[in-house]
């Protein structure tokens, strides 16, 4: 450590430091124009020359690169030097009287005209570019000439050939000079960024995304120059931790495990393989991915919606659909790829949203797939609200002519006639597909591919694969949505669970925690950390000066700035500060509590503090980012903060956490395949499970159903199943029963079972999942119950598994789609009935192929690889005839048969079918009721689905703490995705059991008996039921917190008139202390 | 036939070399073999003592021994800073690694010679200098820097350093002693910044010659960024001397700080030019009226300029001055290689400065901004002021730019730039003051700020004048006062060096 004084001020300073880099630390300010932090100091500019005292004379040196020692004496701004900078200043207006860089200078030394001879130049010749250059390992320019006529040039003043193009002069360049064409043979572009789909570069060094895991930067070998050309490293200089390592090298490990999940995702369809729509030489047709990117706020526009062609806002926009999907003429994807329907709805209402109502936008499409929770309904409201237009039509091709700004469109319209419509921009709705190396991956594990290249999965088990141990989840498994991702992600983490049961908790280390000291009637001992925040924080808060005003405040002990306080190390030097200093108190000042709080809790456990001894202030998001212009407001505000936080962490007192044992049963509401599946997987974990079903058997809706779409006999999987959960022992089943009465929470749920022979039982769990189904609602249309011969698809299902031998005689056999479901009084769809009406019909077809079968739809909904069983369909010659809503067909019971008739739109005309043979594919509506709702607390939406936690992220569970939700009860589903979303459901139920307590937060409300009156407000407000008037004692009639109940809201305290209550950890006194430091 | 050495004095008259004024008070060290010896001959160089310093260092004096004579010598590098010699050597044998020594033989100063001189006359000299600084260091390598315009003294360093290798006085196994040193010539390309030590590492190390701060010494990190000790030319040339005559009898020579004897390369408007090596200390009066024999032509002396174009010009009244470190630089000038150049009442003191900045602004390396564009601006306003252009303010603007300069340029070559401005407008302001109020050059050189009259009264009509102009611009009757026609006159001054009777006048 060297001493030395700057400006009579004592400062500090490591050997080998130069006066500058001191200097800046300090928040001196020297100006230089060719200094960087990353190049080795050069010493041109002189514009940081400072007057050096050495004990016997003055001299006159450059702080850049001057080291600094002990004794020196240094002055940064005299007026020898505050003239000689003017005059430098001065001589480079005269040369470069247009640069801004340097009329800044100029105007904050008051120089209004040079007094010399001017020139027009806009290069400084600071040789920043030089240097950088040559750091970069690659000196492909240099300055030429010498004296006057020193310029930066390539070799023979021709473009290079060295030059890697890689911008690291221009970037440095203060003056704009670089011109990159001039100096680089080969075109120079920025590295594109996959996430901005190229539309924004990126650096060698970078974070693919801002939510990318893990979140830490990585550098791109391909395009850093310290890979390419041998220098550079410039990261590894300015890496406060030193956490860059440019020779490490990839590593094979391995790892023994038991079992396995594959989730490599999808790629998007890459359209460029498509040259139909152009997608390549037009710019302005863009894929979905790209048009995410300019929606969104941190994509490459801000979210400002533009034309890449010209950077202008577009006033028309189309999608088109099924763009490598359901294709096998410019590319081999035959199936469906499911998401792509919404997505486009979403980015059409979207693109409104950011551009304005004036936007039109129309979406091209074959049939629309809406067939998810809600979907529907925004499909619905973009078209009726936001007045989104939906063309039925398979667009051929793009056209564009030269010198024409516009995209044109042909297609045929409703009425078949042959339109030409022009757009500013086209956004591909492109599909998914398997990354070739997901693929190769599959057939190193020796595992099956669909015809579509996804892993081939059985229904009743949809995330296991052909070999066992190996499970699959997410999109790999077929094209499919976020929620149902991650229902199969949870899904995939029950059955290795199940597998894996035995080996439960053999991996896991004890936390070791230090017995927490007793700092009862210790005066208070703070230790106030201020963070850098890297330059976060420290690029605008005066850092040191807050440490050292936090010095000053009472009861402060100990004070430090840490360049991040939330690193390894730093947590290391907290925890030897505190039991050094033997502090009683701490207190951050960083970041927010939301994400750091817990992280610094820790440590002052481990350091045998009780982790309610802790306060962090947030200087970051709340003080340097949104004070930005100005610093020393900024730092004052810094210091307010501390001071503040100072006050309340003093009156902090250590707090208590209770812990509540988690009852190791759950109860499964339904006993149908999820509820069944549910129990199973529950118990093939380990934990014991009360099975409720209402009816006198297991098996629910699936009791009545036939054949799978992918060809598997339901009733004998549904009796292997049936069967392992009666012969589980873990497992306890009651039928023909229904729950009275239930209360508790999370952990510890008492359930009255009712049974029908009127026993009545209570059964105590630690969670609960429902799964109480859907059923088939009754048809009240289409001649349906006036004529035997119009079905139900469950009521043709069971004459398909009773083999009704009249089927065969059949020659003429219809279906119609959406009878009640996607209807203005039952407007959601109910997903499987397409797929279950071509099954069935195909299945009829193979009784007896001659007979006629048509299928009137609306939109045929075959997502994911089921479009194969559509293509298989019109290959065995079934009929698709669409239909409106409006304009649905008319059923009429005659002797002859059931006659149709319905309006074909591409004749254009009606036509009349008849039929021995009319099945329904009626509506599936929820069995789940209120009261099963209002037992739970869990919610119902407005058609009687209950409401998980949240669509994407939390399909399988309740906002309720300790309630899960599975299979139809949820949405209507076929049974892999019951059977995904059940096992899901117990994965996460697990996850609740499995830590066996939990642990409530110390701060909890308080009563203090003597004051309290007995009022009982608490009691009445309490939304948790947590306190109570107790019933016998000396305070007898005074109320109590019982402090598991109590969620810490505070309502409670904010209501006592007796002021007896008292929020722990947010105590009146605290709120008012830091108050009163304002 | 006449007898061709008839009028040669006899042998009794004809005076010894010391007798003859512009040798007697000169003192030859650096200069001691010059013109007695064959510098292509070894031998001749041993005949005269030679190598029995280096022989001495090698067999009797260990490194911290020589450095001590060296040092008590009092010797001073005579390449211009005037570093202690044996103090540098100390440092830079003091520092770890491979280290250097490196003689700079970069003479870049228009009009001075005494490194070639030496080089020329006496290269096994300076070998031998480096050889015991090699010795004194611990180097087994060393780099003679000779600019490539020397090419006679490129050709005698190789035969000499060839002779010495031959001889075993160089290379591996030196004398039997299992000491290696071995020396490379590196010739330069005419930058005269080359000889500013840290550019000319720079350029040694085959990158473009420009200096780099010193804040961390050439002696820790010089020459590839190992300890290098550089001395010039006459520095090493001194040494042999100091080792084998000792220290104090080098010390008794010159004034209480700068030891020795000097070589300066005396030019200019003095009668007896070129190179003189006197004791320090001996005055400049003595130099340029004793060695020099005064000014020719019966003219003013007005001004010595001593150190290089970047050296100051030191007017009448420090004739006495004795030439020293010191007290050359408390009048506003350096010691610098040692050039010496006399100007008479015909020299204009403003085009002086003009000239030598112009030099310095075509030398300037150009990397940092005050030499670069300070210099480029103080030429700017020089050119103005002779060319009749000068405003109120230029020598203050001058006088501003050159104190900028000497505090923040990044080198020596930078910081001494402005010398001969800021020395000329300290002694002759005035000068300065004509040119810009009167728009008159009183010396007569700067051609847009005089004209030549024929005064009527002395000019007695020959017509000489009138003849040799090439303009035909003076015209006049025989036997009577000629005119000059203003109009065709280009102020060429033919007409004022052949008038005999001092007719035409500067006006």
């Amino acid at each position: 450590m060297v001493t030395f004084k700057i400006n009579d001020k004592e400062v500090q300073g490591e050997a080998g430091e130069f006066i500058l880099q001191v200097a800046r630390r300090y928040g001196i300010d020297i100006p230089t124009l060719c200094h960087h932090d990353a190049l080795e100091p050069a010493g041109m500019c002189r514009l940081c020359t400072v007057e050096l005292f050495d004990g016997r004379k003055t001299r006159f040196v450059t702080a850049c690169n001057y080291p600094v020692w002990e004794g020196m004496a240094v002055y940064t701004d005299t007026e020898a030097v505050h003239e000689g900078r003017k005059l430098i200043v001065e001589l480079l207006l005269a040369r470069c009287p247009e640069v801004p860089v340097i009329k800044e200078l100029a105007g904050q030394y008051g120089i209004d005209k040079p007094r010399f001879k001017g020139e027009q130049d806009d290069c400084i010749l600071c040789g920043l570019c030089v240097r950088i250059c040559e750091k970069m390992g690659n000196s492909a320019i240099a300055f030429s000439g010498r004296g006057v006529d020193m310029k930066v040039d390539t070799p023979f003043h021709v473009q290079s050939d060295v030059c890697m193009g890689c911008g690291a002069c221009a970037e440095v360049c203060p003056t704009g000079h670089i011109n990159l064409e001039d100096i680089s043979a080969q075109k120079v572009a920025p590295i594109p960024s996959e996430y901005d789909m190229g539309l924004k570069g990126r650096k060698p060094i970078y974070i693919p995304y801002a939510q990318a895991i893990p979140n830490t930067p990585a550098i791109d070998r391909d395009v850093c120059m310290h890979f390419r050309a041998g220098g550079c490293r410039v990261c590894t200089e300015f890496c406060g931790v030193r956490a860059i390592d440019h020779t490490e090298q990839d590593e094979t490990i391995e790892l023994n495990v038991g079992a396995i999940v594959l989730a490599p995702g999808f790629q998007p369809f890459d359209p460029s393989k498509n040259g139909a729509y152009a997608y390549q030489r037009y710019p302005d047709v863009v894929t979905a991915m790209e048009f995410e990117r300019l929606l969104s706020a941190s994509g490459p526009t801000q979210g400002h919606l533009i034309r890449p062609s010209n950077g202008q806002a577009p006033a028309k926009i189309a999608w088109l659909q099924c763009v490598g999907s359901r294709d096998i003429h410019s590319c081999d994807h035959g199936y469906c790829s499911s998401v792509c329907c919404m997505y486009a709805i979403k980015e059409a209402v979207i693109a409104k949203e950011h551009a304005g109502a004036d936007l039109e936008c129309a979406i091209f499409y074959m049939d629309m797939r809406t067939h998810g929770k809600d979907f529907e309904s925004y499909f619905n409201q973009a078209r009726d609200r936001h007045g989104v237009r939906f063309i039925r039509s398979r667009v051929p091709t793009i056209e564009w002519a030269e010198g024409q700004q516009a995209l044109t469109i042909p297609y045929t319209d409703a009425s078949n006639r042959v339109v030409r419509e022009t757009f500013d921009m086209v956004v591909l709705s492109v599909g998914m597909e398997t990354p070739p190396e997901a693929a190769r991956l599959a057939e190193t594990l020796g595992l099956n591919l669909t015809e579509g290249r996804f892993l081939e999965t059985p229904t009743f088990q949809p995330v296991s694969t052909s070999k066992e141990g190996i499970y699959v989840c997410g999109a790999f498994a077929g094209p499919k949505d976020i929620p149902q991702s991650v229902i199969e992600a949870s899904s995939a983490s029950a059955e290795a669970g199940a597998l894996l049961n035995d080996a439960r908790g053999t991996l896991t280390v004890a936390e070791e925690i230090p017995r927490e000291r007793d700092v009862t009637g210790e005066r208070p001992r703070i230790g106030v950390f201020v963070c850098h925040c890297g330059i976060n924080i420290s690029g605008v808060v005066d850092v040191p000066r807050v440490r050292d005003y936090a010095a000053s405040l009472p009861y402060v002990e100990y004070v430090a700035d840490n360049l991040y306080s939330c690193s390894q190390d730093t947590q290391e030097i907290v925890k030897e500060a505190i039991q050094e200093h033997r502090l009683n108190r701490v207190v951050v000042a960083a970041c927010t509590p939301k994400t750091h709080e817990p992280l610094f809790q820790d440590t002052l456990k481990e350091a045998g503090l009780n982790k309610y001894l802790f306060e962090l202030t947030n200087i970051r998001n709340q003080d340097a980012w949104v004070h930005k212009d100005h610093q020393d407001m900024a730092t004052e505000k810094a210091r307010d903060l501390v001071r503040m936080a100072v006050a309340r962490v003093a009156l902090m007192e250590p707090l208590e956490e209770y812990a509540l044992d988690i009852h190791q049963k759950s109860l499964v509401v339904g006993g149908g395949i999820a509820g069944i599946t549910a129990a199973k997987n529950l118990a093939d974990q380990g934990y014991a499970v009360c099975l409720l079903e209402r009816s006198a058997d297991l098996g629910g809706q699936a009791r009545s159903l036939f054949r799978t779409w992918k060809g598997e006999d339901i009733q004998a999987r549904l009796n292997d199943l049936i069967d392992a959960v009666t012969s589980n022992p873990l497992i306890d089943i009651r039928v023909d029963s229904r729950i009275f009465a239930a209360e508790g929470f999370v952990g510890n749920f008492k359930t009255t079972i009712v049974s029908d022979n009127g026993r009545e039982e209570t059964v105590e769990h630690g969670v609960t999942l429902i799964a109480t189904g859907a059923m088939e609602s009754e048809p009240r249309e289409y001649a349906y119950g006036d004529d035997p011969r119009v079905v139900t698809h469950t009521e043709l299902d069971q004459r398909f598994i009773a083999q009704d031998p009249s089927l065969k005689e059949i020659q003429t056999a219809a279906f119609i789609q959406c009878v009640g479901s996607r209807e203005p009084q039952r407007p959601y769809c109910s997903r499987v009935c397409c797929t279950h009406s071509i099954e069935s019909a195909l299945h009829l077809k193979e009784l007896n192929p001659d007979m006629r079968i048509f299928i009137l739809y609306r939109d045929i909904r075959t997502y994911g690889e089921r479009e194969y069983l559509y293509r298989e369909a019109r290959k065995a010659g079934i009929l698709f005839i669409p239909f409106s809503v409006d304009q649905k067909p008319h059923v009429e019971a005659t002797e002859a048969g059931l006659r149709i008739t319905v309006l074909d739109p591409l004749l254009g005309e009606e036509i009349a079918i008849t039929a021995e043979l009319l099945s329904l594919a009626s509506a599936i509506v929820p069995s789940g009721d209120e009261t099963l709702a209002r037992f739970f607390k869990v919610p119902m939406d407005g058609d009687g689905f209950f409401v998980e936690a949240h669509a994407k992220l939390g399909p399988s569970e309740f906002a309720t703490d300790g309630v899960f939700l599975c299979g139809m009860a949820h949405y209507p589903k076929p049974i892999d995705e019951s059977v995904a979303q059940a096992l899901a459901a117990a994965s996460r139920a697990v996850t609740l059991l499995s830590r066996q307590l939990i642990r409530m937060s110390g701060m909890v409300a308080h009563v203090n008996p003597a004051l309290c009156s007995g009022c009982g407000v608490c009691v009445d407000i309490c939304p948790y039921g947590a306190p109570a008037l107790l019933a016998e004692g000396p305070f007898s009639g005074r109320a109590e917190i019982n402090p598991v109940l109590c969620k810490g809201c505070g309502l409670c305290v904010s209501s006592c008139r007796s002021g007896a209550l008292n929020l722990r950890g947010f105590g009146e006194d605290q709120i008012m202390a830091m108050i009163n430091e304002i | 036939m006449e007898n061709p050495v008839g009028d040669i004095p006899p042998f009794e008259e004809t005076p010894f070399l010391e007798e003859i004024p512009f040798y007697a008070k000169q003192k030859k060290i650096a200069l001691r073999n010059c013109g007695y010896i064959n510098p292509d001959a070894i031998e001749e160089y041993i005949a005269r003592g030679g190598y029995f310093a280096f022989l001495k260092a090698l067999h009797e004096m260990a490194p911290a021994e020589i450095i001590a004579a060296v040092d008590a010598s009092g010797l001073r590098g005579r390449g211009g800073g005037g570093f202690s010699t044996g103090f540098k050597w100390q440092t830079c044998a003091h520092h770890e690694g491979e280290r250097y020594i490196i003689c700079n033989a970069d003479e870049g100063d228009p009009g001075a010679y005494m490194d070639r001189s030496i080089l020329e006359g006496d290269p096994h000299g300076v070998i031998e200098g480096m050889l015991i600084a090699a010795m004194a260091i611990g180097s087994e390598q060393g780099f003679i820097y000779v600019r490539h315009e020397y090419p006679l003294a490129v050709k005698r360093l190789v035969t000499a350093i060839r002779a010495a290798e031959a001889y075993g006085l160089l290379g591996d196994n030196i004398a039997g002693s299992g000491k290696r040193f071995h020396i490379k010539i590196s010739t330069g390309a005419g930058a005269f910044v080359c000889g500013e030590s840290t550019a000319l590492m720079a350029s040694l190390e085959g990158n473009v010659g420009r200096p780099r701060a010193k804040y961390v010494h050439t002696v820790e990190k010089g020459f590839r960024g190992s300890p290098s000790n550089l001395n010039n030319v006459e520095t090493y040339a001194n040494v042999p001397v100091i080792l084998l005559k000792g220290p104090e009898w080098y010390a008794e020579m010159g004034t209480p700080k700068s030891k020795g004897t000097k070589v300066f390369s005396l030019v200019g408007k003095v009668k007896n030019t070129g190179l003189v090596e006197v004791p320090m200390g001996v005055s400049l009066r003595e130099i340029v009226f004793d060695i020099g024999n005064g000014i020719p032509g019966n003219k003013h002396f007005k001004a010595v300029q001593t150190g290089g174009p970047s050296g100051g010009c030191i007017p009448e009244q420090f004739l006495d001055l004795p030439v020293d470190y010191e007290k050359l630089a408390e009048v506003g000038s350096i010691m610098g290689s040692g050039g010496m150049i006399v100007m008479d009442q015909d020299t204009c003191m403003v085009d002086v400065a003009r000239y030598f900045l112009d030099f310095l602004k075509e030398e300037s390396c150009g990397q940092c901004n005050p030499c670069r564009e300070g210099i480029k601006q103080m030429l700017d306003i020089l050119n103005g002021i002779c060319a009749g252009e000068g405003r109120e303010g230029d020598i203050e603007r001058l006088e501003e730019l050159g104190g900028m300069i000497q505090k923040f340029s990044l080198c020596g070559l930078g910081t001494s730039a402005p010398n001969p401005v800021l020395t000329t407008i300290q002694y002759f302001r005035d000068e300065y003051e004509a040119h810009i109020k009167d728009k008159k050059c009183p010396a007569g050189v700067c051609k847009a700020l005089f004209h030549y009259e024929i005064d009527d009264s002395a000019c007695t009509g020959c017509r000489l004048c009138a003849l040799k102009c090439p303009q035909e611009a003076i015209t006049g009757e025989k036997k009577a006062p000629h005119t000059i026609d203003q109009g065709r006159c280009i102020q060429c001054g033919i007409c004022y060096e052949a008038c005999k009777f001092d007719a035409v006048k500067v006006k």
